[in-house]
């Protein structure tokens, strides 16, 4: 008896690890693999003519297409355009000179240089907020420091209803700007736009690694400094920069790579004329065209890989110490100076760019022609009783994703459980198992949902059976794909911070490895384990660029689909069905905030 | 409880060799210390015994059996860390209840009773339901001590346990510990870099340095006769001087030292058994260490001896030499100087300093050591 449970404790970790392995093959590798394949596998031989094709594009790769002939045109690639904009209260335009690529460029220079811009854009937009975070002291500030975790698990197309509804052709912003008798302004289908809806998301991932990384410098580095005769503005750059500069590249890092793999937000914001890889790629696959769309995709995919690559290895050399001593913090209420003028404006800023987009989608989702309404509301309700075959039913969509955010959190949570204790295990193996288990971050949800697409809905052959699934099971598969990664995230760093001599005291006492992960660790990452499962779910209700591939065609659709569908009509029930999906995911946020401390990235 | 013997264990990282064939044997109830300086091998040696590190070659037996695959959890060992490693997630008795989950609590007690019993003994009654965090440093070690004995185990290892701690409330604790395992009798092993605490807790000890051992004796032993120059130095202060024997008459070597003085560079060694300290010589009731005792020593040899402070003596008619003074430090009753002497830092111990910045200083031959 005794015998078999040591048996059963011996081999569970390495079968579920095993188990794991399989599962991530099956959802993620082959359906990956495929895609891949598609691009350099042609009529049974292997062959690079279809990326070659597609390397030698000027419409994907502009004039590195051509460079291999005449290299000096790469230079021209880039000169400055105007770009026009009108301003209200003053009777006059302004001229902003920015260097904009044109078709040049290429798709792929295109891709990388609004990536670019909205990294600029990020950075200039979170580094005020670490200021004030890791500076000042403030009612709140703790919840507003756990707010920065929250577009994390906001959803892409929820976010890019906020700005439309903002800043559209008849958003709230030329609501004010009619009411005052001023002229319209046109933001939507341009560039900025994209750039500050990208800084929404990635200014405040920007703002919680540095803000960590302030509160990390211990104050007597810089006062040493002042006491060898720095200024307070030389003790900063000198001694204090150097210790942020670590973390505000990696927030760089990370908000480039997620700006050059975004695509809810540029596809409703920039639509095919703003086009980046991923939307060209997406409209590839519903012209039917999956030849090109795999090259693209696999071009896409190594360059994101390398990136990732990039990321993780920069980030590894790094681990925030906690300060034995930090500065003491700033009052932010007191008499006003030139310090606590400039954070009064950054808080005016912050309300525009975050705020906004929020409320104004709420406006919009209660106000018609005639003032206040709730027809949107009710569209939703009759919708769902009168809605032909082809249309989506609002309920139905619902129910979908929570039925699906559920199925996610069942596969992800142990899934992400497991990779986490493998990973932080000094066993042979773990840190490959460690890098294989994060590649999801680096591929993007449109070549997942393609892959699987190809791979599982289309159907396999295997030992003879051709095995198929449904998109309901094709996408609970890419939300757990999708959503694992955080819960490693948000587990691993806990299970990291046990001492090791507390888990050798239980061996000492006498417990086997696999009672002490049972009743030593676990209990100790519980939050995170909740936490994780929070990001999981929240996840899996927001994703968008795997679903709309998968549910295209089928009754699998979701909040987000729903909502990019009726974006196709009228912004009214758009937002409302908006306006739902934020109810959802604030409550999951609630979960977060109260059991993890936003760990997760 | 059990007796442990480690014979030759050798240990290697991957980069490194932590320990070269050390081999040790641990009396059945004895307090055993090794002591040494950061990274001689003494944590890793502890290991090893609780089955925490399994050695690259060698054997660890208890009780002359074999345990070297014998896992950690199946060793009945207890062990103590310097970090506490109290589970937080636990309550006290939690805790301290933890290991009577895998082994049935002693002399037919419940796991109640042994805890309360165990309470009582870390002089910590009533404080079963509280938090390790709403505990103070001491006494967060005392319910890790408590936990660690709870299963009754037949060794109880103990890694700097008091490191963490400071120094009025290490004092108090280690004669708790040592009353503790006098009146359990079990067989401890404990890890300190803090000379003076081993010898003041062991009833023996080794010296580690570099992987291996220096030396094994009782706290006297060590002190008295270290058998090399690390341990000379290293175990209290010391003058170590080395030399070549000139003569050896009546029991007494005179020793031309290395150091090219103008006056005195021959020193006079008592060659005999270095028990001639009154008193001291029956100390030895172990067979640890007594090699070089007898070893004549021919003229031409190279020797070692060393002096401690406290017999470099001003009113001394023998060995005498001048010594120019340096810094001193006052430590209460004594003052400690650093003083020189053809070239070389010699250490005083008085109980003043002089007003002069030179003073002649002597020692009697018996007062020297070889070593």
């Amino acid at each position: 008896m005794t015998a078999t449970r040591e048996r059963f404790e011996s081999v569970a970790l390495p079968l579920a690890a095993v188990g794991t392995v399989l599962l991530l093959t099956v959802l993620f590798y082959y359906p990956v693999g495929r895609v891949l394949s598609e691009a350099v596998w042609r009529d049974s031989g292997l062959t690079a003519e279809p990326l070659a094709e597609v390397l030698t594009d000027p419409f994907f790769f502009g004039v590195v297409a051509q460079a291999f002939e005449d290299p000096s045109i790469l230079w021209t690639a880039i000169e400055p355009h105007t770009f026009r904009l009108s301003v209200p209260f003053v009777d006059a335009a302004i001229a902003l000179n920015y260097p904009f690529p044109d078709y040049r460029l290429g798709l792929f220079g295109f891709t990388a240089y609004q990536a670019f811009l909205s990294t600029l854009a990020s950075v200039a937009l979170g580094l005020p907020g670490a200021y004030v975070l890791a500076r000042f002291e403030f009612p709140g500030r703790k919840t507003i420091r756990s707010l920065t975790a929250v577009p994390f698990v906001m959803p892409s197309i929820m976010v890019a209803i906020g700005f439309i509804a903002t800043f559209g052709r008849n958003g709230v912003v030329n609501d004010v700007l009619l009411a005052l008798g001023l002229p319209r302004i046109e933001l939507l289908y341009t560039l900025p736009i994209i750039v500050l809806a990208h800084a929404f998301y990635d200014a405040p991932l920007v703002a919680r690694v540095t803000a960590t990384a302030w509160e990390g410098v211990d104050a007597s580095t810089a006062e040493t400094a002042r006491s060898l005769g720095a200024s307070p503005r030389r003790a900063f750059v000198d001694v204090v920069l150097p210790q942020l500069l670590p973390a505000i590249l990696t927030g760089a890092l990370l908000t480039f790579i997620f700006s050059f793999m975004s695509f809810a937000i540029v596809l409703a914001l920039g639509g095919l004329s703003l086009a980046t890889v991923e939307v060209w790629v997406y409209h590839r696959v519903n012209q039917l065209d999956y030849a090109t769309a795999s090259s693209l995709a696999t071009l896409e995919m190594l360059f994101s890989l390398l990136l990732t690559y990039a990321y993780l290895r920069y980030e590894a050399r790094q681990r925030a110490e906690s300060a034995s001593r930090p500065a003491p913090r700033k009052r932010l209420f007191g008499a006003l100076n030139l310090d606590r003028l400039a954070v009064w404006g950054y808080v005016v800023v912050v309300l525009v760019v975050f705020v906004t987009p929020m409320a104004s989608m709420i406006l919009e989702s209660i106000t018609g022609p005639n003032g206040l309404t709730l027809d949107y509301y009710r569209f939703l309700v009759t919708r769902q009783a009168e809605a032909a075959e082809f249309q989506i039913k609002p309920l139905t969509a619902v129910q979908n994703s929570l039925l699906y955010g559920v199925a996610s959190l069942a596969i992800a949570v142990p899934m992400g459980v497991l990779l986490a204790i493998v990973s932080t295990r000094d066993v042979p193996g773990s840190k490959l198992v460690d890098t294989l288990s994060m590649a999801p971050f680096a591929v993007s949800g449109v070549v997942v949902g393609l892959g699987l697409l190809q791979g599982l809905v289309f159907g396999t052959e295997l030992l003879g059976y051709r095995i198929t699934v449904t998109g309901a099971v094709a996408v609970v598969a890419a939300h757990a794909v999708g959503a694992y990664p955080f819960v490693t995230r948000n587990v691993a760093p806990l299970l990291a911070t046990i001492d090791r001599s507390v888990v050798e005291s239980a061996r000492t006492l006498g417990a086997s490895r696999f009672r002490v992960l049972l009743d030593i660790e676990l209990p100790q990452v519980f939050a995170g384990v909740v936490a994780g499962a929070a990001f999981a779910f929240a996840i899996s209700i927001g994703e968008f660029d795997s679903t709309v591939i998968l549910a295209s065609g089928s009754s699998a659709y979701t909040m987000p689909v729903a909502i990019e569908r009726f974006l196709g009509r009228r912004l009214g029930p758009a937002t409302a069905m908006g306006c739902v999906l934020l109810a959802v995911t604030a409550a999951s946020f609630v979960v977060i905030d109260r059991l993890g401390d936003g760990r997760g990235m | 409880m059990v007796d442990i013997d480690l014979e030759s264990i050798h240990k290697a990282f991957d980069d490194a060799v932590a320990l070269e064939e050390v081999s040790l044997t641990v009396e059945d109830g004895e307090f055993f210390t090794l002591v040494g300086p950061s990274g001689c091998g003494k944590t890793t040696t502890l290991r090893t015994i609780a089955g925490l590190s399994s050695p690259t070659d060698g054997t660890v037996r208890f009780d002359g059996e074999d345990v070297s695959d014998v896992p950690v959890e199946d060793r009945n060992v207890g062990v103590v860390f310097q970090s506490y490693a109290l589970f937080p997630h636990m309550t006290v008795t939690e805790n301290i209840r933890y290991g009577l989950r895998f082994t049935d609590p002693p002399r037919g007690l419940t796991a109640d009773e042994r805890v309360e019993e165990l309470l009582e003994l870390v002089d910590l009654p009533g404080m079963g339901d509280r938090e390790p965090d709403e505990l103070s440093g001491g006494q967060q070690q005392r319910v890790a001590l408590a936990r660690a004995l709870a299963p009754a185990p037949d060794v109880l290892l103990l890694d700097e346990p008091m490191s963490a701690l400071d120094a009025r409330l290490r004092e108090q604790l280690r004669r708790e510990i040592k009353r503790i395992q006098r009146e359990l009798g079990v067989t401890t092993v404990y890890v300190t870099h803090d000379q003076e605490e081993a010898l003041a807790v062991s009833d023996r000890l080794a010296v580690m340095n570099d992987g291996g051992v220096e030396q094994v004796g009782t706290p006297v032993e060590v002190y008295e006769q270290p058998a090399t120059e690390f341990v000379a130095s290293f175990v209290g202060e010391n003058n170590v001087f080395s030399g070549v024997v000139a003569a050896n008459e009546n029991g007494e070597l005179a020793i031309e030292v290395d150091e090219k003085a103008p006056e005195g560079h021959r020193f006079h060694v008592a060659a005999e058994d270095h028990g001639g300290h009154a008193g001291h010589g029956a100390a030895a009731d172990t067979d640890a260490d007594d090699s070089h005792v007898d070893e004549a020593h021919a003229v031409g040899d190279h020797v070692t001896f060393c002096v401690r402070p406290t017999n470099l003596d001003p009113a001394a008619s023998q060995n005498r030499f001048p010594v120019a003074l340096g810094a001193d430090e006052y430590l209460g009753g004594t003052t400690r100087l650093y003083g020189e002497w053809a070239g070389r830092e010699i250490v005083l111990r008085l109980p003043e300093p002089p007003a002069e910045d030179a003073i002649t200083v002597g020692f009697d031959p018996t007062e020297a050591t070889l070593l």
